[in-house]
């Protein structure tokens, strides 16, 4: 708070206008519902999308802010910028996919956008949080809409049964987390990061148990969010069941929400208890490596093979995480960045081939290098990527982390464990990716009928597909960006 | 040559102070220019395609030339030319470097030699194929990827270039993709190298973890004063020299290279013969220094190339198509190659490595043009007699087939020469073995020959349409041809590289030896094979058993096959378990989509499908804090 005490409304309305342009916009999105006709659904979509984009540009002449805000509540570092963002970047290519999925929508095709836009109100807002309140408001703010959001194909099955057992599991995580956090109060008498933080270091001997036992517990809530083992069972129901735009802001959105909360959590708050949190993430890095990698091996429906595959991606990046080191966290954000786009281009060539063939399953991939060489490069780019062949941006995410844990082997030797587990993980992850190349370039198609590609899509597919070949030939920007982000924690 | 024109030419290049350098951007870049206006502005000109694949290769190989000449004359030291790539706070620093010492201006002239010659001939061998100007994209794009693992100045970078060949390879594999064992051939190459690599990424990063660069100079500088214990040491150099096993197909990661056969014969013949498997064995001798110090590491690489190259030796014995016996003996001159660099010689081990590099481009182009002659025929039991249809295919292949197997003066002679003395001065068991290896090379190579181009002709119909190459696939041929014989001589390539340790004198005795073994071999190979009837049934009378075994290439391929095959279906079981048992006992089955009922997925709902799932998670919680806490 310091600087600018007089007049701090000001900086915090300054801080907040992301997150009050976007619910505004949304509210309009709710309001244009009523005068527009429905044959403009897939125009409002565009539109937001549009918008999106430009608060995205908007957003890089905002100014991170020292200190904290809202009776320190809420940051506007350059963590919290990156975070804003990446959630930006991806709220605009789910909107793109919304629009195009929209004829596919029964009814409330705007309220769809309007849901969309809150939920990434609350990933906003969780890119800044400094408190325990705020975190769990702003993160049910995002879960309450994904419920709605995943159940939206109210008609199809396996779309509710998604949103149902998203709803029950989620409930049961965010009763953990609130659980938990009554603990920490408790023990400590804050719910404030900085606060906590220096009541630990203060602490200088073992916390209580009640402490831990709370801490773990507000773990549990994130680790649900990131789909980390043991709580990933959700994820590769919830992935194949909910409409396809929904998944890509699930794997994308989410995943990145929850690892600002972990990375802020763990970083500062509780960075004084390091030595409880850091050999259990390990083991869960491990674990979650594994079942991720191994899970995907059968599976032959794409999205329930990247439902598999970003549990499996969670685990790479909590190996950064467990790493501890600045080079770790750095690491998870540049892997976070180029994950994004990675993802988005598979969705977004998933949701054009379905929109066509109507099936989900990789089978009806084949021949889609013929049928569509735009979407089919797409397609194998962004296996190839997620498989982290060099030189595409997938590569240098997996560097990093995997330099980021040897490097942290050297004062652990079970470091080393981890990083044997993770070069293991890569030489299975190539085997299930490469099945989906051979569907799309080896095998031949059904129905060679080719594939429609619209203008919005085909701009997104070009800027994620430059974004994974330019961030694995020049990932300097985004390397230098992420480094700035980390740099908040203050760690060597 | 011409010494002015030398003395010109070196002069023209020295005008403006850093033109060696430029070029040296150039030689790695045309390739890659090349490949990208071919992919995205003349794939439909299948004539300006070529035209351009071949002169971006030509413009690489005339540099390099320049390059080895203003060595070769003036001397001047290669300056480390680099720019600044990657920085992630103080840990990493990657730069994008080019080496240009000795080994690496040798390794170029091989590569853009025998590349260029391998570009013109496929002009011949992929006239009329539909994918014409898609096959020089990627054989521009793989040379730019070789030249530049063969440029890279640091491990990270090496690396990429090395996962980009892979890349490269694997599309070439699968160039005709139509055919399903063409296509399985590209990701079995794809992910059997992956293994290898990924153990290399692994050594890579210890060795930056405890010397804080990538940076090969800084590396060697580093290493003595480090003082990392043997164990390390060892470990550091086992892992790097994974990747090579991966890459040059060692064994027991040497199953991809015979499948990649599938590929059309150019590729096989500058990929899968003479530069990329190759790559493994220069990265080993760019890195000598890492690996020297470690006798622990010296001797696995000594003996898996050791064992590489007997194994491989013995299974090609008994294949039967023209491409596999040439793989099989790939794998068998590789192993050599990487039993030299665990014997202590980098020095050799390139030596073999150049010439093997111009006898089996050779014998790969010579049996595509036997292939080519007899639409599309590989089966060598469905030759003979060929030597007068084919004059230049033939005498072209016999040279390659006396290099190959080490008959003076050619220039295999002379390097597996040093590779056999080094082995009789440090190792006598590998010694038998190279030796017996050496024998089985003559051998099997006798017997192809013979079969393939003498005899009565076994398919009469293809035999009468058989006819010589044109001229664009032979040219190529009595090019590498010359180089063949004369690219050992007078000790040139060792001497160029830093001449080798004095051997000491050999008793006549030994040397007399190492000339008769392959002659011998080659008397073997004619009793038995130089017949108008030939057949391999007295062999197989001969061996029994063993003859089973080296047919079926020792079961590697269906051990790997059940080991997949029981891994995933191990995977598969514990999932349907898990699906079918536990989740069912707690009331659900996954995602219920398979059912497509209503009523029963509500019902599965109702009856608390959920619970099962929530009692995981409620699992998950208790376990950890239990292990956190009370510990």
């Amino acid at each position: 708070m310091t600087g600018f005490i007089g007049n701090a409304w000001i900086w915090n309305l300054y801080a907040v206008q992301l997150e009050c342009l976007l619910a505004i916009w949304g509210i309009l999105i709710l309001l244009s519902d009523a005068f527009a006709p429905t044959s403009n659904r897939r125009t409002i979509g565009y539109m937001t999308a549009g918008f999106v984009a430009a608060a995205l540009l908007y957003s890089f002449f905002l100014v991170p802010l020292q200190g904290s805000l809202f009776n320190g509540m809420y940051r506007l570092d350059t963590f919290a910028l990156y975070f804003k963002r990446l959630f930006l970047l991806a709220l605009t290519m789910v909107l793109v996919m919304a629009a195009e999925f929209s004829p596919r929508i029964e009814s409330g095709v705007a309220e769809f956008y309007a849901l969309l836009m809150f939920c990434a109100v609350g990933m906003l807002l969780i890119a800044s949080v400094n408190d325990f309140i705020l975190l769990f408001v702003a993160l049910e703010l995002v879960t309450i809409t994904f419920y709605v959001l995943a159940s939206y194909l109210r008609r199809q099955i396996p779309s509710l049964e998604a949103g149902t057992k998203y709803l029950i599991l989620g409930a049961l995580s965010s009763g953990f987390t609130v659980y938990g956090i009554a603990y920490i109060f408790g023990t400590t008498g804050t719910t404030n990061f900085d606060t906590l933080s220096r009541h630990l270091s203060a602490l200088g001997a073992q916390p209580p148990l009640a402490f831990t036992f709370g801490m773990l517990l507000v773990l549990t809530g994130l680790g649900f969010k990131i789909a980390s083992v043991p709580f990933q069972i959700w994820a590769p129901d919830v992935y194949q069941g909910a409409p396809t735009p929904v998944t890509a802001f699930l794997a994308v959105g989410s995943k990145a929400a929850g690892f600002a909360l972990l990375l802020r959590v763990l970083f500062t708050g509780l960075m004084p208890v390091q030595y409880i949190w850091g050999p259990l993430l390990l083991v869960l890095a491990g674990a979650t490596l594994l079942y991720g990698n191994l899970g995907a091996i059968p599976q032959h429906n794409i999205k329930r093979l990247l439902g598999y595959s970003s549990i499996g991606h969670a685990g790479y990046m909590l190996m950064g995480i467990a790493a501890g080191n600045a080079l770790g966290v750095s690491a998870v954000l540049f892997y976070l960045g180029q994950y994004a786009f990675t993802n988005l281009c598979a969705f977004l060539a998933i949701i054009a081939v379905t929109a066509v063939t109507g099936s989900d399953e990789i089978a009806s991939f084949s021949g889609l290098g013929k049928r569509s060489p735009i979407l089919g490069l797409a397609l194998f780019l962004s296996m190839m990527s997620l498989a982290g062949v060099p030189p595409l941006s997938g590569f240098f995410g997996k560097f990093q982390l995997f330099a980021a844990v040897i490097r942290r082997a050297q004062t652990d030797g079970h470091y080393y464990v981890l990083a044997v587990i993770g070069a293991v993980a890569v030489v299975i992850s190539l085997y299930f990716y490469l099945g989906v190349g051979r569907a799309i370039y080896m095998q031949e198609a059904e129905d060679p009928s080719p594939i429609p590609v619209s203008k919005p899509m085909r701009l997104a597919l070009y800027v994620c597909m430059v974004a994974m070949i330019g961030l694995g030939i020049y990932q300097l920007p985004l390397v230098n960006a992420s480094i700035m982000a980390a740099k908040v924690f203050g760690l060597h | 040559m011409n010494h002015w024109l030398l003395n010109y030419s070196v002069d023209w290049g020295m005008r403006n102070g850093h033109t060696p350098i430029c070029s040296v951007w150039i030689i790695l870049f045309a390739p890659l220019v090349a490949a990208a206006l071919i992919a995205l502005v003349t794939p439909k000109w299948k004539g300006v395609s070529a035209a351009l694949s071949i002169g971006a290769i030509a413009l690489s190989f005339a540099l390099s030339m320049g390059l080895f000449l203003v060595f070769a004359v003036k001397h001047i030291a290669h300056q480390p030319h680099t720019i600044q790539w990657l920085v992630v706070g103080d840990a990493v620093r990657i730069e994008f470097g080019m080496i240009t010492d000795p080994l690496a201006m040798l390794m170029l002239l091989v590569v853009t030699g025998v590349g260029l010659a391998i570009h013109v001939y496929s002009l011949g061998y992929m006239k009329g194929d539909p994918g014409f100007s898609r096959f020089f994209a990627c054989l521009s794009l793989f040379t730019f990827s070789m030249l530049g693992i063969v440029l890279s100045n640091n491990f990270i970078q090496i690396f990429i270039f090395w996962e980009l060949v892979g890349a490269s390879s694997y599309l070439l594999i699968g160039f005709w993709f139509e055919k399903p064992s063409a296509a399985e051939a590209g990701k079995k190459a794809f992910l059997t190298t992956r293994i290898g690599d990924v153990g290399m990424m692994l050594g890579i990063l210890l060795l930056w973890s405890r010397a804080g660069t990538f940076n090969f100079a800084e590396l060697q500088a580093k290493l003595p004063s480090l003082g990392l214990s043997p164990g390390i040491l060892a470990l550091i150099g086992v892992l790097i020299f994974t990747g090579a096993v991966g890459k040059s197909a060692q064994v027991p990661l040497h199953v991809w290279l015979p499948d990649a056969m599938e590929g059309p014969t150019p590729v096989s013949a500058l990929i899968h013969a003479a530069t990329m498997v190759a790559a493994g064995v220069y990265m080993l001798c760019r890195v000598s220094w890492l690996i020297l110090p470690s006798a622990t590491a010296l001797h696995l690489i000594a003996w898996i190339g050791g064992i590489t190259a007997i194994m491989a030796a013995t299974i090609a014995i008994a294949q039967n198509d023209i491409k596999r016996i040439l793989a099989y003996s790939t794998l068998s001159q590789l192993g050599y190659m990487v039993m030299t660099v665990g014997l202590g010689g980098p020095t050799q081990a390139m030596f073999h490595l150049t010439t093997h590099a111009f006898f089996k481009a050779l014998l790969f182009l010579g049996a595509g043009s036997v292939i080519v002659a007899l639409h599309h025929e590989q089966d060598i039991w469905k030759m003979g007699g060929l030597w007068k249809k084919m004059p230049i295919t033939f005498w072209t292949f016999l040279i390659g087939t006396l290099a190959l197997a080490g008959v003076p003066p050619l220039s295999g002679f002379y390097s597996k020469d040093e590779i056999l003395l080094l082995a009789f001065e440090k190792s006598t068991p590998l010694f038998i073995m190279a030796i017996t290896t050496a024998f089985l090379t003559a051998y099997y190579m006798g017997r192809e020959v013979f079969v393939v181009f003498f005899g009565q002709p076994r398919d009469r119909h293809s035999y009468d349409h058989a006819h010589e190459s044109p001229l664009v696939m032979t040219l190529p041929l009595i090019f590498l041809a010359l180089l063949s014989i004369v690219a050992g001589w007078h000790g040139r390539v060792p001497d160029f590289l830093g001449a080798l340790p004095e051997t000491g004198h050999h008793s006549v005795l030994l040397t007399g030896g190492l000339i008769a073994v392959p002659l011998f071999g080659f008397l073997v190979a004619a009793t038995i094979y130089w017949k108008p009837e030939p057949s391999d049934a007295p062999v197989k009378a001969a061996l029994g058993q063993l003859w089973t075994w080296v047919e079926n290439k020792y079961y590697f391929d269906e051990l790997y096959a059940w080991i997949v095959k029981y891994v995933q279906g191990t995977i598969a079981t514990i999932c349907d378990l898990f699906d079918r048992w536990i989740l069912q006992r707690l009331g659900i089955g996954g995602l219920s989509v398979g059912t497509g009922l209503l009523g029963r997925t509500v019902r599965l709902l109702q009856t608390g499908s959920i619970s099962g799932y929530a009692f995981l998670v409620g699992l998950g919680v208790t376990v950890i804090i239990y292990c956190v806490v009370v510990r």
